[in-house]
C-alpha cells in the first residue's frame, strides 16, 4: 500500500507548544486495543466504538457481546436503565437503528416497541437509516463556524461526491452536520465514526478522504 | 496548564496534567499524591468533608454557580433508600471544551472527585454521564476506571475503609439538553431526556426515584484539591464570592485558543490579549460571548474592564456560565452567528414546551429570512416579542438561552440587523 503523505489536523498536537506525538494525545498508547467483550463492567457500556465494519443482519448478542450486554444490565438497578447503553451497543454491531432492531432491544429489556421507538428517535446519535462505513460529522455550530466550519463542510461534501446526509455511491462515506462537538478551541472540529479531527481546514479535506479510502482498500485486500 | 498552549499568569490546580501523557496512568497520579484526598476523607468523615467544600466557596461549574457544599448538604443523613451520585460529562454548550481536557489528561482526578462526592453524600453508587460523542475520552476514563477498581480505590471495602462505592460510566447518546440535571436523570433511567417539573427536587427525588446529587466535572476535579488542602486554602484565588481557580474555554478569533486555568475574578481582556495572545491577524475585537452560547453577548466597549467571576459578569449585563469565552473579531457576522447559535437550540428542543418548541424554530426562521436579505424592519419586533414569551415560562432554560442571544444582539448590533433588510429592500425594488 502506498504511503500517503499526512498531516494530521486531529489532536491540536502539531499546533502549540507541546511535542507529543498522536497517540499521546488520544491516549492511544494508554487504552491500547479494546476488548470486544468490554473489559471491567465499570466502563463497558463506555466501549461502543462506531465501527467500519458494519453487520445489519448479526444476532442481538451473541459471543463477546452478549458478555458486553450482560455486563451492562449488571450496572443498573433496572432494565430499563440500560436502554441507551443497548441501543448504543445495538448500533455499533448493526451500524444503524432499524424499527426491527428497536423491537428486539424491547424484548430483551422487557420493554413496550412503543416506547423504545419513542427514546431512539429522541437521540440524534441513533442512525434510524444505514449510513456510510465512515461517518463525517462536521461541526459547524459557533466556535466552529467563526473559523471557517462552512467551509469544510462544502469540502467534505465535494470530495465524497455527496449530498448532506446521503451516502456516497461506494458506500463509504456519510456526511452530516454535527452540533457543538465539544472541541471549541481547536475548531473547525469532524468526528470521523469515533474519532475527533480538530484545526481542520479545507485544504486537509482531500488527505483525510484519500486516507480512509487506502485504509478501507488495506482492509478490504 | 492550557493545552496546547502555556501562559505564565495561569495557576495550575486541575489543568496539571494537560499535555501530559504520563498523567492518566494510576501509578503517576498516585507518586504524585493522588487517592491522597480520598483517604483523608474517610478519616474525616461524611459532614467533615461537606464542611470543607462549603468552606471552600466552590460553586458548580456547569453554569450555573450553584454552591457545590449547599447542594450536598441537601440530602439525607440518614439514608433509608439508595443515594446516588452523577457526573454531569455531558458537556455539550457550544463553546465550552474543558471537561473533554479533564477526563483525557486526569482521569483519575475526577474518579477520586466523583468517590469523595459519593462518599460525601453516602451514596453507593454513582455514574458519570458522558456524551455520546466523546469516544476517545471515554475509552481513557474507561481504563483509568478498571485500573481503579483494580488498585481498590473503587469497588468493596475501599482502602481497607468498609465503604463501598460502585462508578459506572454510561454514554448519552446525542442531545444537548441531556445536560440539564432532571433531563440527564431521565437520560440515564432509559426515557426521552425531557427535564422534569422541579420541585421535586433531585436530592428529594433524582435518578430511579432515589435522593441524588448532581455535578459537573471540573467541580468534582477541585474536590480533591480542597480535602486535601482545606477550604481556606482554596479561597486563596478569586474573589469572596466567587472562588478558586476555573478554566477558561476561549475559542474563536484569537492566536492561543484553549483551556486556560486562572484565578476567578481575571479580567477579560487580559484574557483575551495576553493570555490567548491577541486577536489573530490583528484584528480588532468585536463581540465576546462569555459563558456559552446561551448568555448575552458584550460588545468589545462592554468587555473592557470585565472581571471573569460570577458577580462581575453579570453587572456588565452578561452571565459567567461555564466559562466558554467566544471571541469575535470586526469581520464577523453577528446576524448569521445568532442565526447559527438559534438553529442549534431550535434542533436541540425536546419539545415539551410549547414556547421552546415553536419559539426557537420561529427565531431560525424569521433569522434565516433577514440573513437572506428578506427580512423586514417589523421582523425585529417579532424576534423581540417572540423572544419574551420564551423567557421564564418553559420547565428548563434552554429556551431563556434561545432567547438571550437573539435580544441582545439586536439590542447591540441593531445596525447590522437593519443593513441586512435594507439591502434586501433595495434589491427588491432594483
Amino acid at each position: 500500500m502506498k504511503e500517503i503523505p499526512f498531516k494530521n489536523p486531529g489532536w491540536a498536537g502539531n499546533t502549540g507548544e507541546f511535542d507529543l506525538t498522536e497517540a499521546e494525545v488520544r491516549g492511544e498508547d494508554f487504552v491500547g486495543e479494546r476488548p470486544r467483550a468490554g473489559g471491567h463492567p465499570s466502563g463497558a457500556s463506555a466501549y461502543p466504538y462506531m465501527l467500519a465494519e458494519k453487520t445489519p443482519d448479526a444476532k442481538l448478542f451473541e459471543g463477546d457481546y452478549q458478555a458486553r450486554f450482560e455486563k451492562i444490565l449488571s450496572r443498573y438497578p433496572n432494565k430499563q436503565g440500560a436502554l441507551l447503553p443497548t441501543l448504543n451497543l445495538a448500533q455499533e454491531v448493526r451500524g444503524h437503528v432499524s424499527p426491527e432492531t428497536m423491537n428486539e432491544v424491547a424484548g430483551l429489556l422487557g420493554l413496550s416497541p412503543a416506547y423504545v421507538r419513542g427514546v431512539t428517535s429522541f437521540y440524534t446519535m441513533y442512525n434510524k437509516r444505514p449510513v456510510g462505513r465512515y461517518l463525517i460529522q462536521v461541526c459547524t455550530n459557533v466556535s466552529c463556524s467563526l473559523k471557517g466550519g462552512d467551509d469544510v463542510m462544502a469540502a467534505f461534501l465535494r470530495y465524497t461526491d455527496t449530498e448532506l446526509g446521503e451516502t456516497s455511491e461506494d458506500g463509504l462515506f456519510t456526511v452530516i452536520e454535527a452540533e457543538c462537538l465539544a472541541a471549541c478551541g481547536f475548531g473547525p472540529a469532524v468526528q470521523i465514526n469515533s474519532q475527533y479531527y480538530e484545526n481542520v481546514t479545507p485544504a486537509d479535506v482531500p488527505g483525510i478522504i484519500e486516507r480512509l479510502k487506502a485504509e478501507r482498500a488495506g482492509s478490504a485486500g | 496548564m492550557a493545552y496546547p498552549y502555556v501562559s505564565d499568569r495561569e495557576v495550575r490546580l486541575l489543568s496539571k496534567s494537560f499535555g501530559d501523557p504520563k498523567g492518566r496512568r494510576l501509578e503517576t497520579y498516585v507518586e504524585r499524591g493522588g487517592y491522597g484526598a480520598l483517604k483523608k476523607a474517610f478519616e474525616m468523615g461524611p459532614d467533615a468533608v461537606i464542611d470543607e467544600v462549603k468552606a471552600s466557596g466552590l460553586r458548580g461549574r456547569g453554569g450555573a454557580g450553584f454552591p457545590a457544599g449547599v447542594k450536598w448538604s441537601f440530602m439525607p443523613k440518614e439514608p433509608t433508600r439508595p443515594h446516588y451520585l452523577l457526573c454531569n460529562a455531558d458537556e455539550s454548550e457550544p463553546g465550552t471544551f474543558k471537561d473533554r481536557e479533564l477526563m483525557r489528561w486526569d482521569p483519575h482526578q475526577l474518579i477520586e472527585g466523583v468517590l469523595i462526592a459519593a462518599y460525601a453524600i453516602r451514596a453507593k453508587q454513582a455514574y458519570i454521564y458522558c456524551r455520546g460523542e466523546f469516544f476517545e475520552t471515554t475509552q481513557i476514563l474507561a481504563k483509568a476506571l478498571e485500573d481503579a477498581y483494580a488498585g481498590g480505590y473503587v469497588g468493596k471495602d475501599i482502602l481497607g475503609s468498609g465503604v463501598d462505592i460502585d462508578v459506572t460510566i454510561h454514554l448519552g447518546a446525542g442531545a444537548y439538553i441531556c445536560g440539564e440535571e432532571t433531563a440527564l436523570m431521565n437520560s440515564l433511567e432509559g426515557r426521552r431526556g425531557q427535564p422534569r417539573v422541579k420541585p421535586p427536587f433531585p436530592a428529594a427525588v433524582g435518578a430511579f426515584g432515589m435522593p441524588t446529587t448532581i455535578n459537573n466535572v471540573e467541580t468534582l476535579s477541585a474536590v480533591p484539591h480542597i480535602v486535601s488542602n482545606g477550604g481556606a486554602w482554596y479561597r486563596q484565588w478569586g474573589t469572596e464570592r466567587s472562588t478558586g481557580t476555573k478554566l477558561f474555554c476561549v475559542s474563536g478569533h484569537v492566536n492561543k485558543p484553549g483551556n486556560y486555568e486562572l484565578p476567578l475574578g481575571f479580567p477579560l481582556m487580559d484574557l483575551i490579549e495576553d493570555v490567548c495572545g491577541g486577536m489573530t491577524n490583528g484584528k480588532a475585537l468585536k463581540a465576546v460571548i462569555p459563558g456559552g452560547s446561551s448568555v448575552p453577548i458584550l460588545t468589545a466597549a462592554e468587555c473592557k474592564g470585565v472581571n471573569l467571576d460570577y458577580e462581575s459578569v453579570q453587572a456588565a449585563g452578561s452571565m459567567l456560565g461555564c466559562a466558554a469565552v467566544i471571541v469575535m473579531d470586526e469581520d464577523t457576522h453577528i446576524v448569521k452567528q445568532v442565526r447559527r447559535i438559534v438553529d442549534f437550540y431550535a434542533h436541540e428542543s425536546c419539545g415539551q414546551c410549547t414556547p421552546c418548541r415553536e419559539g426557537t424554530a420561529w427565531l431560525a426562521k424569521i433569522l434565516r429570512r433577514i440573513e437572506d436579505g428578506k427580512g423586514a424592519e417589523e421582523d425585529l419586533d417579532t424576534l423581540l416579542s417572540v423572544s419574551r414569551h420564551m423567557t421564564g415560562t418553559t420547565i428548563c432554560v434552554l429556551s431563556d438561552s434561545a432567547a438571550a442571544p437573539v435580544v441582545s444582539s439586536i439590542q447591540k448590533f441593531k445596525d447590522e440587523y437593519l443593513a441586512l433588510i435594507r439591502r434586501g429592500e433595495r434589491a427588491g425594488v432594483a
